[in-house]
């Protein structure tokens, strides 16, 4: 495979560019939107905080919390994806096209309608467990058979049980229309008009598994090596899976509680950090998560303008970019490089 | 082999032997859905005895219950029974030719692909253009979608692995735009797709059984007669290609007959789901591997799955009448996952 | 892929159980089914005697239905037309079950005790409504268009184009159930009052006059604007102009998620409702803490007022209406 930036250096000048492209990204994310806003208010907005101007208003309270959430979950999603793809070496393995972000969604929408939960606390962990069960089903029903885990096999799986769980949540839903409209725009995935306060409880998980994802990369790249060899090179490759799969789990699991469903990052943006620094994931796994905050945060923008005065739900803008995407990697042939 | 008993008709042109197994089972099957039709026919608001439910259908009844068996419960079992063996079969031939276990018309792209259709003519065209022609919305987008994987799927020739990944996408793309419309749209018109993607017999009427037959009486022989002449797994290999021009074709004719199959089940009665997904592995619990006699027993387990949800849509809970799909959903998912426990013990 | 082979012996065993659960089930309702179809008889006479020889045709939304005599046995298959029922002094024998407070709205509880529920609006019981042997069955094009063959199979059925435009149901029903002179009383009555309501309203506001308004809902993940539609509608009969400064006014429901978006609401006097639940009340709570709500003319008036649900939306009849309208008096403090 031909990569962009070969050299260590390059990597790092690299990785500091896209940090710089996500700086920016963050502030255009937060200057345009139904009304634009100078710079100069970003600016003053943070520094200067005046409660009586508007524009500072809406920074603060909208805008930048809208932002943020957006560059959290882009992020997890992304390494989600990453680690994902090294798990099951496959390159269309993502937490929505295997069926995670479906777990996580099924048992929120259950836990709501049928238990009454409405702790955000406790919808965070339902989630977690919704997306672990998820997880597992598609990773036991994928490697089944003589051929172990084929990607053919395990995107399948993950199709199977995508369909499962939207059945299931369709199933609750369809008879409750009022608990229906209520959750319309969570079930389609978005990150607008969410409050801080649903990011709080789950960002320190996210924050600990990403750190413990980026010391990871090392082991990583020898479990890519293939699990025998992993063995002889001394590490305990199902330890090492274990974790990968409490980590996948917590990113995707509360990303979807904070914004619902947001398909096709995790599978677009591992693709791009490979094509730029090869197969390393020391380097994947940052690169994933600064890549991934740009891609969502730009969806993010362009959601706003697809059909103003509306809003597109996020969710449905990644699908739209994400899709094609994933057709090409199809096309290309999965076969052979798998 | 002594186990096969033969069937021919008189000038030997369409003779097949079917395993002496299959045959018991096809026959205990049949009588199973005769069985499952008269409590299907007795089950609703009010309980009709199974009897009485034959006399009336044979004609010897005294027309008590003409309204409610033959305008509400005759067209919807049948309906039932239609829409089953059709998803059914349309699931049978894509793992066959897929050869995995998991391909099913609501995996691969065909449903969705019908649910964008439905979905784009209840929020757009509903109250100015008659509620009659949502089937045709439908099976239209079934078979555009259906188009559109399969040409994007070519490259010198088409895969099936290449196939089904394209489903998934192009499924993921249509899902999109159903949310996308779900959101926007107004309270009565989302409530109606929702109920459309869950998959409802719902209101099933004598007319839609007259549309849905015609495709099942011509596409379901014409599968089996493809089977005797093909083997199916060959369909499979993904070396096939190097079999030239004719695996194509066959291939071709198979998903063709699949999409329709799946295409104007889906029409009709929404995204039921998971029917193709579990009939055919009932199936092969049953008769082993022989893709000749799989076909009609499919069709038969099938026709029992979604009978037998929808008969419990209907009286479960009473008085409400629920979407079908909500219990094929719960039929199916539970034996999915036996599936996947038994398998694990192996 | 799975092997997979179920033995013979599980397979009839299997069959069995299947087999004998069947003839159990046969065994019970014989006697049951029996008992029940001789009363369907005795209705069935009974209601065949009252029938009088005028017969009216109504056009409708699903075409034209010709009825005889005075019905007396209607189902109403969505909520407004319960409503319109009951306003006219007539209790329906079966009625949808209502979207909150189910099996009926508590406003109508005394007056529809002991009603037959035929099932969700979205997909009422076709087989409870045909086992009510009614005479009169109505219906709404949006919910019900797909079944109106098989109702009409059942009993004359007329059908409205929309769920919440009470004076078309009131009207249509008035028409078909031979009560014309009831529809227009109550039709009147609620004139005379939306007069009424105008006069005060102008002696009171003056020159204010006429108000902005906004209805605004807060759901679980978003909140909305309803700008035409049941209250929308009965708002601007009233006299009331819409939302001072919203984008788009071709929607029905404007769904906003971004708190930006509070802007739009802007109006003199806002009417709010929302679902009696933890997670609304915290979206609730979000909104209206919001810096930019503060700034709403309605809020700096103090002019925000919580109001029923029911009344101001799902209820969608001439009752609800005019409960709906008491409310806009007492929050105005106006004499009624």
């Amino acid at each position: 495979m031909r990569i962009i930036l070969s050299s260590t250096p390059m990597k790092q000048i690299g990785l500091f560019i896209s940090c710089l492209i996500l700086l920016l990204a963050f502030i255009f994310s937060i200057a345009i939107g139904q009304t634009s806003i100078p710079f100069s208010s970003i600016y003053d907005a943070i520094f200067h905080f005046d409660a009586a101007d508007k524009e500072h208003v809406i920074i603060r309270t909208s805008r930048f919390t809208r932002a943020v959430i957006a560059t959290v979950v882009g992020a997890s999603l992304a390494i989600a994806g990453a680690l994902m793809r090294a798990l099951t070496r496959n390159p269309l393995a993502a937490p929505d096209i295997l069926g995670i972000n479906a777990g996580a969604i099924f048992f929120i929408v259950s836990a709501i309608t049928l238990f009454s939960v409405q702790s955000l606390m406790s919808y965070m962990w339902i989630a977690f467990l919704g997306a672990g069960a998820a997880g597992a089903m598609v990773f036991f029903l994928g490697s089944l058979g003589r051929d172990g885990l084929t990607p053919i096999k395990i995107v399948l799986a993950g199709a199977a049980i995508t369909a499962l769980f939207v059945s299931f949540t369709q199933g609750l839903l369809v008879i409750d229309e009022q608990g229906l409209q209520s959750v319309l725009f969570w079930l389609a995935g978005s990150v607008s008009g969410r409050s801080i306060e649903m990011l709080v409880p789950v960002l320190p998980f996210i924050l600990g598994v990403t750190v413990v994802a980026i010391f990871m990369g090392r082991s990583i790249n020898i479990l890519q090596s293939g699990d025998d060899i992993a063995k002889g090179l001394g590490q305990r490759t199902m330890l090492t899976k274990i974790t990968l799969g409490i980590i996948i789990i917590i990113l995707a699991g509360s990303s979807v509680a904070v914004a619902g469903s947001i398909g096709f990052i995790g599978l677009i943006v591992p693709h791009m950090a490979i094509q730029l620094v090869g197969t390393d994931y020391r380097w994947i796994i940052p690169y994933s998560a600064v890549l991934g905050a740009i891609l969502l945060l730009s969806a993010d923008i362009a959601a706003r303008y697809v059909i103003m005065p509306l809003e597109m739900p996020i969710g449905v803008m990644t699908a739209l970019i994400g899709a094609p995407f994933f057709i090409y990697i199809a096309r290309k042939g999965l076969a052979k490089n798998a | 082999m002594p186990n096969y008993v033969s069937v021919r008709t008189k000038t030997n042109r369409i003779s097949f032997q079917i395993a002496k197994r299959t045959a018991w089972i096809l026959l205990l099957l049949s009588l199973l859905l005769i069985l499952i039709t008269v409590l299907g026919l007795s089950a609703g608001s009010e309980f009709i005895h199974p009897v009485t439910v034959v006399k009336e259908l044979l004609g010897y009844g005294n027309g008590d219950y003409d309204f409610v068996l033959h305008t509400l419960r005759l067209p919807r079992v049948l309906m039932a029974l239609l829409v089953g063996a059709a998803l059914g079969v349309a699931g049978l031939i894509l793992q066959g030719i897929i050869r995995n276990p998991l391909a099913a018309p609501d995996i691969i792209g065909i449903t969705s692909g019908a649910s964008m259709g439905a979905i784009i003519f209840i929020v757009y065209f509903m109250g100015s253009v008659s509620i009659q022609f949502l089937p045709l919305a439908a099976i239209l987008g079934a078979g555009i979608v259906s188009f559109i994987i399969y040409l994007l799927s070519w490259r010198k020739g088409v895969t099936p692995i290449r196939m089904v990944l394209i489903g998934i996408g192009i499924s993921a793309l249509a899902k999109a735009v159903v949310t996308m419309l779900l959101v926007i749209s107004n309270v009565a018109a989302t409530t109606k797709a929702y109920l459309w993607l869950t998959g409802s017999l719902y209101g099933a009427n004598m007319q839609d059984v007259y549309l849905l037959l015609p495709w099942l009486v011509i596409l379901m022989p014409l599968t089996f007669i493809l089977a005797r002449t093909v083997n199916v797994k060959e369909l499979g290999d993904e070396i096939a290609i190097g079999l030239g021009v004719k695996v194509q074709v066959y291939r071709l004719l198979f998903l063709l007959i699949s999409v329709m199959l799946a295409g104007s089940a889906v029409a009709f009665a929404g995204g039921i789901a998971f029917v193709g997904l579990v009939a055919p592995h009932m199936s092969r619990m049953l008769v082993g591997r022989s893709f000749a006699g799989l076909i009609p027993v499919t069709a038969i387990i099938g026709g029992i799955i979604v009978i037998v949800a929808d008969m419990v849509a209907r009286t479960a809970f009473l008085p409400k009448d629920l979407p079908t799909g909500v219990f094929t959903a719960a039929i199916g998912a539970p034996f999915f996952i036996y599936l996947l426990f038994r398998t694990r013990n192996q | 892929m799975p092997k997979l082979s179920l033995q013979k012996k599980n397979f009839f065993v299997l069959f069995t159980l299947l087999l004998t659960f069947a003839l159990l089930l046969v065994g019970c309702g014989e006697k049951t089914s029996n008992s029940s179809s001789s009363q369907e008889n005795d209705k069935a006479e009974e209601s065949n005697t009252e029938s009088e020889s005028s017969s009216r045709e109504i056009t409708h939304a699903m075409g034209t239905t010709t009825i005889e005599g005075t019905p007396t046995k209607i189902v109403t298959l969505y909520q407004g037309a319960t409503d319109v029922a009951v306003a006219m002094g007539i209790k329906p024998v079966g009625v949808v079950e209502s979207w909150a407070e189910a099996p009926v709205y508590n406003y109508m509880k005394n007056e529809l005790d002991g009603v037959a529920i035929v099932g969700q609006e979205t997909q009422p019981n076709l087989e409870e409504i045909a086992k009510l042997k009614p005479d009169l069955i109505i219906a709404s094009k949006v919910r019900h268009e797909e079944i109106y063959d098989q109702l009409s199979q059942i009993a004359p059925t007329v059908a409205h184009e929309t769920v919440f435009d009470f004076k078309g149901t009131a009207e249509m029903m008035g028409q078909a159930m031979n009560q014309e002179d009831k529809v227009n009383e109550l039709l009147g009555d609620w004139d005379t009052r939306v007069a009424d309501f105008q006069a005060k309203i102008k002696e009171k506001l003056g020159d204010k006059w006429p108000f902005h308004v906004s209805v605004v809902n807060f759901r679980a993940d978003h909140a909305r604007i309803y700008v035409t539609g049941y209250a929308g509608s009965i708002l601007s009969e009233l006299g009331f102009q819409g939302p001072k400064n919203l984008t788009d006014d071709s929607l029905e429901i404007v769904k906003l998620t971004d708190k930006e978006s509070i802007t739009q609401m802007n109006a003199d006097v806002i009417y709010m409702f929302m679902e009696n639940d933890e997670t609304v009340k915290k979206t609730y709570e979000d909104w209206t803490n919001h810096p930019l709500w503060k700034e709403l003319d309605a809020v700096k008036a103090n002019q925000v007022y919580q109001v029923d649900e029911i009344n101001w939306n799902l209820a969608g009849g001439i009752t609800s209406a005019n409960l709906m309208l008491d409310d806009i008096y007492d929050k105005f403090e106006l004499e009624k």
